[in-house]
Protein backbone atom coordinates (compact mmCIF):
# COMPACT_ATOMS: atom_id res chain seq x y z
CA UNK A 1 0.00 0.00 0.00
CA UNK A 2 2.98 2.37 1.02
CA UNK A 3 4.46 1.76 -2.45
CA UNK A 4 1.51 2.68 -4.37
CA UNK A 5 0.54 6.05 -1.89
CA UNK A 6 4.50 7.17 -2.99
CA UNK A 7 3.82 5.76 -6.71
CA UNK A 8 1.10 8.39 -6.43
CA UNK A 9 3.23 11.19 -5.45
CA UNK A 10 6.03 10.34 -8.12
CA UNK A 11 3.12 10.44 -10.70
CA UNK A 12 1.78 13.79 -9.39
CA UNK A 13 5.26 15.55 -9.71
CA UNK A 14 5.99 14.78 -13.18
CA UNK A 15 2.09 14.68 -14.29
CA UNK A 16 2.39 18.70 -15.30
CA UNK A 17 5.43 18.03 -17.33
CA UNK A 18 4.40 14.90 -19.34
CA UNK A 19 0.54 15.50 -19.87
CA UNK A 20 1.37 19.64 -20.44
CA UNK A 21 3.61 18.28 -23.36
CA UNK A 22 1.07 15.90 -24.57
CA UNK A 23 -1.00 18.91 -25.08
CA UNK A 24 1.41 21.13 -26.43
CA UNK A 25 2.30 18.28 -28.83
CA UNK A 26 -1.12 18.22 -30.00
CA UNK A 27 -2.02 22.09 -29.93
CA UNK A 28 0.75 22.59 -32.07
CA UNK A 29 0.29 19.92 -34.13
CA UNK A 30 -2.80 21.13 -35.06
CA UNK A 31 -2.16 24.95 -35.29
CA UNK A 32 0.88 23.51 -37.41
CA UNK A 33 -0.73 21.91 -40.07
CA UNK A 34 -3.57 24.70 -40.46
CA UNK A 35 -0.24 27.22 -40.53
CA UNK A 36 0.97 24.41 -43.52
CA UNK A 37 -2.29 24.71 -44.94
CA UNK A 38 -2.76 28.06 -45.30
CA UNK A 39 0.90 28.82 -47.07
CA UNK A 40 -0.53 26.49 -50.10
CA UNK A 41 -3.61 29.07 -50.33
CA UNK A 42 -1.42 32.86 -50.29
CA UNK A 43 1.60 34.40 -51.01
CA UNK A 44 2.84 35.99 -47.94
CA UNK A 45 2.74 35.87 -44.19
CA UNK A 46 4.16 32.47 -43.77
CA UNK A 47 6.32 33.64 -40.44
CA UNK A 48 3.17 34.78 -38.39
CA UNK A 49 1.95 31.98 -39.26
CA UNK A 50 4.39 29.42 -38.03
CA UNK A 51 4.74 31.62 -35.11
CA UNK A 52 1.02 31.45 -34.16
CA UNK A 53 0.84 27.83 -34.52
CA UNK A 54 3.78 27.86 -31.94
CA UNK A 55 1.16 29.09 -29.11
CA UNK A 56 0.15 26.33 -27.77
CA UNK A 57 3.64 25.19 -26.61
CA UNK A 58 3.20 27.45 -23.17
CA UNK A 59 1.54 25.19 -21.52
CA UNK A 60 4.93 22.66 -21.13
CA UNK A 61 6.81 25.41 -20.12
CA UNK A 62 4.13 26.17 -17.39
CA UNK A 63 4.00 22.13 -16.68
CA UNK A 64 7.38 21.90 -16.42
CA UNK A 65 7.56 24.97 -13.49
CA UNK A 66 5.02 23.52 -11.66
CA UNK A 67 6.73 20.19 -11.53
CA UNK A 68 9.83 21.92 -10.09
CA UNK A 69 7.44 23.39 -7.46
CA UNK A 70 6.35 20.07 -6.48
CA UNK A 71 9.41 18.38 -6.58
CA UNK A 72 10.67 17.17 -3.24
CA UNK A 73 10.84 14.06 -0.94
CA UNK A 74 7.49 11.81 -1.67
CA UNK A 75 6.19 10.43 1.69
CA UNK A 76 3.37 8.92 2.44
CA UNK A 77 2.06 12.24 3.98
CA UNK A 78 2.36 14.40 0.79
CA UNK A 79 2.02 11.98 -2.04
CA UNK A 80 -2.14 12.30 -1.90
CA UNK A 81 -1.35 16.39 -2.07
CA UNK A 82 1.30 16.12 -4.94
CA UNK A 83 -0.58 13.54 -7.11
CA UNK A 84 -3.95 15.89 -6.91
CA UNK A 85 -2.34 19.01 -7.85
CA UNK A 86 -0.22 17.65 -10.28
CA UNK A 87 -2.67 15.43 -12.42
CA UNK A 88 -5.33 18.44 -12.19
CA UNK A 89 -2.74 20.83 -13.19
CA UNK A 90 -1.55 18.35 -16.11
CA UNK A 91 -5.09 17.86 -16.98
CA UNK A 92 -6.11 21.64 -17.05
CA UNK A 93 -3.11 22.40 -19.21
CA UNK A 94 -3.67 19.34 -21.57
CA UNK A 95 -6.79 20.77 -22.65
CA UNK A 96 -6.47 23.94 -22.80
CA UNK A 97 -3.33 23.49 -25.24
CA UNK A 98 -5.47 20.93 -27.76
CA UNK A 99 -8.15 23.84 -27.33
CA UNK A 100 -5.85 26.51 -28.12
CA UNK A 101 -4.68 24.80 -31.02
CA UNK A 102 -7.77 24.68 -32.68
CA UNK A 103 -8.24 28.37 -32.24
CA UNK A 104 -4.76 29.02 -33.22
CA UNK A 105 -5.82 27.13 -36.39
CA UNK A 106 -9.00 28.30 -36.95
CA UNK A 107 -7.09 32.25 -36.46
CA UNK A 108 -4.72 30.80 -38.86
CA UNK A 109 -7.95 30.17 -41.72
CA UNK A 110 -9.74 33.03 -40.89
CA UNK A 111 -6.91 35.55 -41.01
CA UNK A 112 -5.22 33.97 -44.82
CA UNK A 113 -7.44 35.81 -46.52
CA UNK A 114 -8.21 38.98 -44.70
CA UNK A 115 -5.00 39.85 -42.65
CA UNK A 116 -6.65 42.60 -41.47
CA UNK A 117 -8.36 40.72 -38.88
CA UNK A 118 -5.66 38.78 -37.60
CA UNK A 119 -4.92 40.21 -34.42
CA UNK A 120 -8.68 40.24 -33.44
CA UNK A 121 -8.55 36.40 -34.66
CA UNK A 122 -6.27 35.74 -31.95
CA UNK A 123 -8.62 36.54 -29.08
CA UNK A 124 -9.80 33.43 -29.05
CA UNK A 125 -6.50 31.73 -28.13
CA UNK A 126 -5.41 34.28 -25.60
CA UNK A 127 -8.35 34.23 -23.68
CA UNK A 128 -7.64 30.10 -23.63
CA UNK A 129 -4.02 31.19 -22.71
CA UNK A 130 -5.72 32.94 -19.87
CA UNK A 131 -7.39 29.75 -18.20
CA UNK A 132 -3.89 28.18 -18.34
CA UNK A 133 -2.26 30.79 -16.75
CA UNK A 134 -4.64 30.43 -13.95
CA UNK A 135 -4.56 26.62 -13.65
CA UNK A 136 -0.72 26.85 -13.62
CA UNK A 137 -0.84 30.29 -10.62
CA UNK A 138 -3.10 28.21 -8.37
CA UNK A 139 -1.17 25.34 -9.04
CA UNK A 140 1.80 27.07 -7.70
CA UNK A 141 -0.45 28.86 -4.93
CA UNK A 142 -1.30 25.25 -3.82
CA UNK A 143 1.76 23.57 -4.10
CA UNK A 144 2.94 25.45 -1.20
CA UNK A 145 0.66 24.50 1.49
CA UNK A 146 1.49 20.37 0.54
CA UNK A 147 4.51 19.29 3.29
CA UNK A 148 7.65 18.16 3.09
CA UNK A 149 9.43 20.99 1.00
CA UNK B 1 -17.45 7.41 -34.83
CA UNK B 2 -15.72 11.15 -34.91
CA UNK B 3 -14.93 12.06 -38.17
CA UNK B 4 -10.93 12.83 -38.64
CA UNK B 5 -9.62 15.68 -38.97
CA UNK B 6 -8.54 17.84 -41.43
CA UNK B 7 -6.51 21.07 -40.53
CA UNK B 8 -4.11 21.49 -43.62
CA UNK B 9 -6.64 20.84 -46.38
CA UNK B 10 -9.46 22.84 -44.67
CA UNK B 11 -6.21 25.89 -44.19
CA UNK B 12 -5.35 25.58 -47.99
CA UNK B 13 -8.80 26.12 -49.29
CA UNK B 14 -9.97 29.82 -49.98
CA UNK B 15 -12.44 30.88 -48.28
CA UNK B 16 -15.77 31.14 -49.89
CA UNK B 17 -17.80 33.89 -50.61
CA UNK B 18 -21.17 34.51 -48.95
CA UNK B 19 -23.12 34.48 -52.04
CA UNK B 20 -22.55 32.29 -54.63
CA UNK B 21 -22.81 34.74 -57.44
CA UNK B 22 -19.43 35.71 -58.17
CA UNK B 23 -17.27 36.09 -61.23
CA UNK B 24 -15.50 32.75 -60.95
CA UNK B 25 -14.60 30.22 -58.85
CA UNK B 26 -12.07 30.90 -55.52
CA UNK B 27 -9.58 27.65 -56.49
CA UNK B 28 -10.12 25.97 -60.09
CA UNK B 29 -11.60 22.42 -60.56
CA UNK B 30 -7.64 20.61 -60.97
CA UNK B 31 -6.30 22.56 -57.96
CA UNK B 32 -9.18 21.57 -56.18
CA UNK B 33 -8.73 17.83 -56.91
CA UNK B 34 -4.89 18.18 -56.52
CA UNK B 35 -6.17 19.61 -52.78
CA UNK B 36 -8.26 16.88 -52.13
CA UNK B 37 -5.56 14.39 -52.42
CA UNK B 38 -4.95 14.88 -48.99
CA UNK B 39 -8.09 12.76 -47.66
CA UNK B 40 -7.78 10.01 -45.94
CA UNK B 41 -8.80 6.92 -48.65
CA UNK B 42 -12.08 5.99 -46.91
CA UNK B 43 -13.29 9.62 -46.84
CA UNK B 44 -11.99 10.26 -50.26
CA UNK B 45 -14.33 7.04 -51.69
CA UNK B 46 -17.26 9.31 -49.77
CA UNK B 47 -16.10 12.76 -51.85
CA UNK B 48 -15.67 10.45 -54.65
CA UNK B 49 -20.00 9.43 -54.27
CA UNK B 50 -20.97 13.20 -53.14
CA UNK B 51 -18.90 14.32 -56.92
CA UNK B 52 -20.52 11.64 -58.67
CA UNK B 53 -23.97 12.53 -56.97
CA UNK B 54 -23.22 16.11 -57.99
CA UNK B 55 -22.24 15.67 -61.33
CA UNK B 56 -25.19 13.24 -62.32
CA UNK B 57 -27.40 16.29 -60.33
CA UNK B 58 -25.89 19.10 -62.91
CA UNK B 59 -26.47 17.03 -66.49
CA UNK B 60 -29.09 19.24 -68.11
CA UNK B 61 -30.86 15.45 -69.44
CA UNK B 62 -34.09 14.74 -69.71
CA UNK B 63 -34.66 11.68 -67.08
CA UNK B 64 -37.45 9.67 -66.91
CA UNK B 65 -38.49 9.05 -62.94
CA UNK B 66 -38.11 5.64 -62.82
CA UNK B 67 -34.49 6.87 -63.69
CA UNK B 68 -33.87 9.24 -60.79
CA UNK B 69 -35.48 6.92 -58.19
CA UNK B 70 -33.64 3.87 -59.21
CA UNK B 71 -30.38 6.66 -58.96
CA UNK B 72 -31.91 7.77 -55.32
CA UNK B 73 -32.03 4.35 -54.34
CA UNK B 74 -28.90 3.21 -55.37
CA UNK B 75 -26.81 6.17 -54.11
CA UNK B 76 -28.54 5.77 -50.87
CA UNK B 77 -27.59 2.02 -50.19
CA UNK B 78 -23.96 3.34 -50.95
CA UNK B 79 -23.57 6.18 -48.41
CA UNK B 80 -23.88 5.92 -44.76
CA UNK B 81 -22.10 9.11 -43.93
CA UNK B 82 -25.12 11.02 -42.34
CA UNK B 83 -24.19 14.39 -43.88
CA UNK B 84 -23.67 13.08 -47.22
CA UNK B 85 -26.93 11.67 -46.78
CA UNK B 86 -28.38 14.87 -45.50
CA UNK B 87 -27.30 16.96 -48.16
CA UNK B 88 -28.31 13.83 -51.06
CA UNK B 89 -31.87 14.55 -49.21
CA UNK B 90 -31.95 18.08 -49.26
CA UNK B 91 -31.13 18.25 -52.99
CA UNK B 92 -33.93 15.54 -53.92
CA UNK B 93 -36.26 17.74 -51.74
CA UNK B 94 -35.90 20.46 -53.40
CA UNK B 95 -35.74 18.75 -57.12
CA UNK B 96 -39.35 16.77 -55.90
CA UNK B 97 -40.73 19.95 -54.87
CA UNK B 98 -39.86 22.14 -57.61
CA UNK B 99 -40.80 19.66 -60.04
CA UNK B 100 -44.28 19.42 -58.80
CA UNK B 101 -44.60 22.91 -59.46
CA UNK B 102 -43.70 21.95 -63.32
CA UNK B 103 -46.05 19.01 -63.28
CA UNK B 104 -49.24 20.88 -61.44
CA UNK B 105 -48.56 24.07 -63.68
CA UNK B 106 -48.31 21.66 -66.78
CA UNK B 107 -51.78 20.25 -65.70
CA UNK B 108 -50.10 16.21 -64.84
CA UNK B 109 -50.46 14.83 -61.79
CA UNK B 110 -47.75 14.33 -58.43
CA UNK B 111 -44.65 13.25 -59.55
CA UNK B 112 -43.82 9.68 -58.15
CA UNK B 113 -40.21 11.67 -57.25
CA UNK B 114 -38.34 10.69 -54.35
CA UNK B 115 -37.71 11.92 -50.85
CA UNK B 116 -39.45 12.94 -47.51
CA UNK B 117 -41.72 14.98 -49.22
CA UNK B 118 -43.20 12.67 -51.97
CA UNK B 119 -46.29 11.74 -49.71
CA UNK B 120 -46.80 15.02 -48.16
CA UNK B 121 -46.98 16.75 -51.78
CA UNK B 122 -49.59 14.36 -53.21
CA UNK B 123 -52.23 14.40 -50.43
CA UNK B 124 -51.62 18.95 -50.76
CA UNK B 125 -50.84 18.93 -54.53
CA UNK B 126 -53.69 21.72 -54.84
CA UNK B 127 -52.83 23.40 -52.04
CA UNK B 128 -50.49 26.32 -53.59
CA UNK B 129 -47.20 25.83 -51.96
CA UNK B 130 -48.09 21.86 -50.82
CA UNK B 131 -48.84 23.38 -47.92
CA UNK B 132 -44.93 23.57 -46.72
CA UNK B 133 -44.53 27.19 -46.65
CA UNK B 134 -43.28 27.11 -43.06
CA UNK B 135 -40.34 25.04 -43.96
CA UNK B 136 -39.95 26.34 -47.37
CA UNK B 137 -40.67 30.05 -47.94
CA UNK B 138 -38.83 29.79 -51.38
CA UNK B 139 -41.63 27.25 -52.71
CA UNK B 140 -43.87 30.52 -53.60
CA UNK B 141 -41.16 32.90 -55.18
CA UNK B 142 -40.34 29.65 -57.17
CA UNK B 143 -43.85 28.98 -58.02
CA UNK B 144 -44.20 32.30 -59.62
CA UNK B 145 -40.97 32.68 -61.32
CA UNK B 146 -41.83 29.27 -63.39
CA UNK B 147 -45.24 30.68 -64.03
CA UNK B 148 -43.34 34.35 -65.38
CA UNK B 149 -40.93 31.87 -67.20
CA UNK B 150 -37.55 33.20 -65.17
CA UNK B 151 -35.57 29.94 -65.52
CA UNK B 152 -32.43 31.52 -64.84
CA UNK B 153 -33.92 33.43 -61.69
CA UNK B 154 -35.53 30.15 -60.71
CA UNK B 155 -32.46 28.33 -60.95
CA UNK B 156 -30.79 31.23 -59.13
CA UNK B 157 -33.07 31.01 -56.43
CA UNK B 158 -32.53 26.87 -56.02
CA UNK B 159 -28.60 27.61 -55.64
CA UNK B 160 -29.29 30.28 -53.13
CA UNK B 161 -31.79 28.24 -50.98
CA UNK B 162 -29.08 25.41 -51.02
CA UNK B 163 -26.15 27.69 -50.97
CA UNK B 164 -27.60 29.21 -47.44
CA UNK B 165 -28.62 26.24 -45.67
CA UNK B 166 -24.78 24.74 -46.93
CA UNK B 167 -23.51 27.90 -45.51
CA UNK B 168 -25.50 27.52 -42.24
CA UNK B 169 -24.29 24.14 -41.34
CA UNK B 170 -20.64 24.82 -42.43
CA UNK B 171 -20.73 27.10 -39.48
CA UNK B 172 -20.99 23.89 -37.34
CA UNK B 173 -18.41 22.35 -38.80
CA UNK B 174 -14.11 23.77 -38.57
CA UNK B 175 -11.83 21.06 -39.60
CA UNK B 176 -13.55 18.22 -40.01
CA UNK B 177 -14.33 15.89 -43.37
CA UNK B 178 -18.04 17.13 -42.39
CA UNK B 179 -16.52 20.75 -43.17
CA UNK B 180 -14.80 19.59 -46.59
CA UNK B 181 -18.19 17.95 -47.59
CA UNK B 182 -19.60 20.87 -46.85
CA UNK B 183 -16.96 23.38 -48.85
CA UNK B 184 -17.41 20.43 -52.14
CA UNK B 185 -21.15 21.20 -51.76
CA UNK B 186 -21.07 24.98 -51.77
CA UNK B 187 -17.88 25.14 -54.53
CA UNK B 188 -20.47 23.06 -56.82
CA UNK B 189 -23.21 25.62 -56.87
CA UNK B 190 -20.40 28.20 -57.25
CA UNK B 191 -18.89 26.48 -60.43
CA UNK B 192 -22.53 25.66 -61.60
CA UNK B 193 -23.33 29.29 -61.38
CA UNK B 194 -20.27 30.78 -62.86
CA UNK B 195 -20.47 28.28 -66.02
CA UNK B 196 -23.89 28.35 -66.63
CA UNK B 197 -23.01 30.63 -70.25
CA UNK B 198 -20.83 27.95 -71.07
CA UNK B 199 -22.76 25.01 -70.62
CA UNK B 200 -25.56 26.96 -71.97
CA UNK B 201 -23.34 27.22 -75.14
CA UNK B 202 -22.26 23.84 -75.02
CA UNK B 203 -25.73 22.54 -74.60
CA UNK B 204 -26.82 24.16 -77.79
CA UNK B 205 -23.75 23.39 -79.51
CA UNK B 206 -24.74 19.61 -79.00
CA UNK B 207 -28.45 20.36 -80.29
CA UNK B 208 -27.11 21.82 -83.37
CA UNK B 209 -24.82 18.69 -84.07
CA UNK B 210 -27.62 16.52 -83.58
CA UNK B 211 -30.16 18.38 -85.34
CA UNK B 212 -27.16 18.77 -88.65
CA UNK B 213 -25.96 15.53 -88.34
CA UNK B 214 -29.09 13.05 -87.05
CA UNK B 215 -27.70 9.79 -86.51
CA UNK B 216 -24.55 10.29 -87.26
CA UNK B 217 -23.44 12.82 -84.66
CA UNK B 218 -22.94 10.19 -82.21
CA UNK B 219 -19.88 9.24 -83.92
CA UNK B 220 -18.56 12.83 -82.81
Amino acid sequence: METFILTLGWIGIYAPTAIGAIGSIIGCARAGQAACGAMLDVESGYGRMVGVSALPSSQIIYGIVVMFTLNREVTEVNSPGLFGIGLLAGLALLFSAMYQGACCASAINASKNKPEIFGLSLAPAAIVEGFAVFAFIFALVVAGGIPGV
Amino acid sequence: MASRAYYTLIASLPNLPPDFDVDRTPITRPRLKERLDMLHPHDARVVDQVASFLAWDRQPLDRTDEEVIERYDRLMAEISNPLVRELVETRMDTRTISSGLRRRRAGLPPPPGVGKWVNHIRRNYQHPEFNLQGRHSWIAPLDRMLQEGEAMKAQRLLFEVNYRLWSRMAERYTFSFEAVILYLARWEIIDRWTTRDAEKGRARFEQLITETLGDYADLF
